[in-house]
């Protein structure tokens, strides 16, 4: 038997290669040698914690002068009184303006308060809250579960459903006003089938409807996206192993969807409450709040109450926005928590 | 328990063929390994006769029956999922009982077979937690225990080690055969890990590229590979392939590597033909003296029991795996020796030609 011969390795001439990385790149480090010394002359004097604190600064100025100074000035604004807008012109009232706007003999009838308009706004936004999240969340979770399946043009579906997020809130409410306007699209569709013109947006049951309505088609698309999100995380064979245990499609979604998509729905439920809560831009644009006060919601007796009435109750509308505020302020904290909470349960 | 049987069994994704006429017959009480590489459609093939996914061609019965159209839930199939498939928000009692509530089985009787389980994998103490609080091990128990209960006519596991650390997995695997043992069902199981399918297989199927490449007992396998490529996947580390042509000289018949290289072979071979020889590491030996053939090393790894050998030799990359500890190094030149190990010709398309017995590593004798 002859030996193998044994070659050693070519070693051949190698390129240099230019790297484009440290080129395209240059001109960041150069700025970044530029901030360098004086960021450590600075740290050297502020320390480590120091530093923290410079950085976060501009951030914090914004939001002090923004959202922190705005909500102390409407805090002093609802113990005011008077018309004047400059707080030194203004009375100290104290908690008169709360006072106000629970004066009344029943909470449920707002005839019966002093500041009736308030309790109907609240009412009223009760009822849109109620209507407005239990529909939008059927109707986001049954989209998501169509939109979850194996759909001819899936993208496309999914994308009709989104669209209507992307709209600016005036720009929806005044699309659904020229379909429900006496002249609109919905009157001249059914025209042609013999029915008479119809002022569906004086009608107080079907404006109040149409708010719901309309609000749902605006927002749905982000609710559906966040459920279709969470249903695409259930992992497939669990679906596989139902069906080898011969679960029937309704099971399957009570006992496996629904139980595991939960989280994705609690927080779903606290935002769109939230949203709701605030319902304006759309609604406005679309009823005005009418016919009458039937749809007039919170943040537009609000907004009238402290910017349009003769004479302005800034006092007044600063109190009922604290009183929105708190609402707000316990559905938020609810949303942490049960953020958390998921948090937690994805650690473990 | 049930039989299996696989005819002319094709899957397509639209125009992209997974599986290519398979034809397979599993005995009631086997335990059958499908293996092969990544993407050869072992997994697809279980999940065809599991009943989630729909065939395209041929026709799969289960004990006789015809069941192409047959719901999964109705084969009477259970499956252990490679990733367990546990409910997450049940625990492990409920995971159990979920199948059994479906089929509308009395209390009684879904506690008495959830008891029998959880006491055959030991999983009592565990059966209110939730998957979550289980380690990957107690996971895999519960998946086990879920297949168990419903008394399947064949279990279907879908390489349900391959999340599990090596320790666990050997011990695991032992468990697996023992269940096997005691239950003398069916077992239908899919890995990629050939050493697995060695040591629960009663039959392996070795897969690739959507065909069934070759069906027989461990052994059968490691001994007469049909092809090459069975041969390089059965058998750790893989076998050695030398290439080379035929050549004749003298009434002796040689194989020579393009490096000039002989390595003798017997007189039936035709000349001429370009073949691959295959020797398998552990075939080959350390010559004390310079008999044998020179390697140059590689690479040593020394494992306590046993040394392999990374050397060059035949113009390729050649293991060697050699009893005990060896003072070799790096750079080293040694001899090695095929005297007495059955060598493996393989011609051009890789079909296996022959396995020859070699006396003294000079004159090779069919076997």
């Amino acid at each position: 038997m002859s030996s193998p011969s044994h070659t050693p390795p070519r070693t051949g001439q190698l390129k240099p290669k230019t790297d484009w990385s440290s080129v395209v790149l240059a001109p960041v480090h150069f700025i970044m040698g530029l901030a360098d010394r004086p960021l450590r002359l600075l740290q050297k004097r502020a320390g480590i914690g120091g530093m923290a604190a410079f950085f976060l600064a501009p951030n914090m100025l914004i939001f002090g002068v923004f959202v922190l100074l705005p909500i102390i000035i409407n805090l002093i604004y609802s113990m005011t009184g008077g018309s004047a807008l400059f707080l030194s012109e203004r009375s100290f009232v104290g908690t008169d303006q709360y006072a106000k706007l629970f004066d009344c003999k029943s909470y449920l009838d707002p005839m019966s308060c002093q500041e009736d308009a308030f309790w109907t706004a609240v009412g009223n936004t009760f009822w849109f809250v109620v209507l407005q999240v239990t529909l939008l969340i059927l109707f986001s979770l049954i989209t998501a579960l169509i939109l979850n399946r194996e759909l001819m043009a899936r993208s496309f579906w999914r994308a009709v459903f989104f669209f209507p997020v992307l709209l600016s809130p005036v720009v929806v409410g005044l699309i659904w006003k020229w379909i429900l306007q006496r002249q609109g699209l919905l009157n001249f569709a059914l025209y042609p089938m013999g029915f008479e013109p119809y002022t569906w947006l004086s009608d107080r049951t079907f404006a109040f409807a149409a708010a719901v309505g309309v609000s749902i088609w605006a927002h749905m698309g982000f609710y559906t996206l966040i459920l279709l999100a969470g249903l695409q995380a259930i992992p497939k064979d669990l679906y596989e192993a139902a069906e080898m245990d011969g679960t029937k499609p309704a099971r399957i979604f009570w006992r496996i969807t629904l139980p595991l998509l939960m989280p994705n729905l609690l927080v779903v439920v606290v935002l769109a409450l939230i949203r709701a809560v605030q319902v304006f831009d759309e609604v406005f644009v679309l009823t005005g709040g009418g016919p009458g006060t039937s749809t007039l919601f919170l943040t537009q007796y609000i907004y009238e109450t402290g910017f349009v009435s003769q004479p302005r109750n800034a006092g007044l509308a600063a109190a009922a926005s604290i009183l929105m505020g708190l609402v707000l302020v316990v559905l938020t904290l609810v949303q942490l928590g049960i953020g958390r909470k998921n948090e937690n349960k994805g650690k473990r | 328990m049930g039989s299996i049987t696989l005819t002319n069994i094709q899957k397509s994704y639209g125009a992209v063929h997974v599986l290519h006429d398979i034809n397979l017959a599993i005995n009631e009480g086997e335990f059958i390994v499908f293996v092969g590489p990544s993407g050869c459609g072992k997994s697809t093939l279980l999940r065809v006769i599991a009943g989630l996914e729909k065939v395209t061609g041929g026709e799969l019965s289960i004990n006789g029956e015809r069941v192409n159209d047959v719901s999964a839930a109705d084969r009477g199939l259970a499956m252990v999922f490679q990733s367990y498939a546990l409910y997450p928000h049940m625990t492990v009692r409920q995971n159990l009982a979920f199948g059994l509530e479906n089929a509308g089985m009395p209390k009684a009787e879904i506690t008495q077979r959830i008891g029998e389980a959880a006491r055959m994998l030991e999983i009592e103490q565990y059966m209110d937690r939730r998957p979550g609080q289980l380690s990957g091990g107690q996971r895999q128990r519960v998946a086990i225990g879920r297949a168990i209960v419903r008394r399947p006519t064949a279990f279907l596991l879908d390489e349900p080690l391959s999340n599990l650390d090596a320790e666990l997995r050997v011990s695991t695997r032992a468990e697996i055969a023992a269940l096997h043992a005691r239950l003398r069902s069916t077992m239908i199981y899919v890995t990629h890990d050939q050493v697995e399918a060695m040591t629960l297989a009663n039959r392996i199927v070795v897969m690739r590229a959507g065909r069934i490449e070759q069906v027989g007992t461990p052994l059968d396998l490691y001994n007469q590979p049909a092809n090459r490529f069975v041969a390089g996947f059965i058998g750790a580390p893989h076998m050695n392939f030398i290439e080379g042509a035929l050549e004749s000289s003298n009434g002796t018949h040689m194989l020579r590597t393009a490096q000039g290289d002989v390595l003798h072979l017997p007189q039936s071979v035709a000349p001429g033909a370009p073949i691959t020889v295959g020797l398998r590491p552990q075939h080959i030996s350390l010559s004390n003296d310079q008999s044998g053939f020179a390697a140059q090393v590689q690479l040593v790894e020394a494992l306590g029991s046993e040394t392999v050998i990374h050397a060059s030799a035949f113009g390729t990359k050649l293991l060697a795996i050699v009893p005990g500890q060896r003072r070799i190094s790096t750079g080293d030149t040694i001899y090695l020796s095929y005297a007495n190990a059955p060598l493996h010709l393989f011609d051009q398309s890789g079909l296996r030609i022959a396995t020859v017995q070699t006396e003294d590593g000079h004159s090779p004798t069919f076997v």
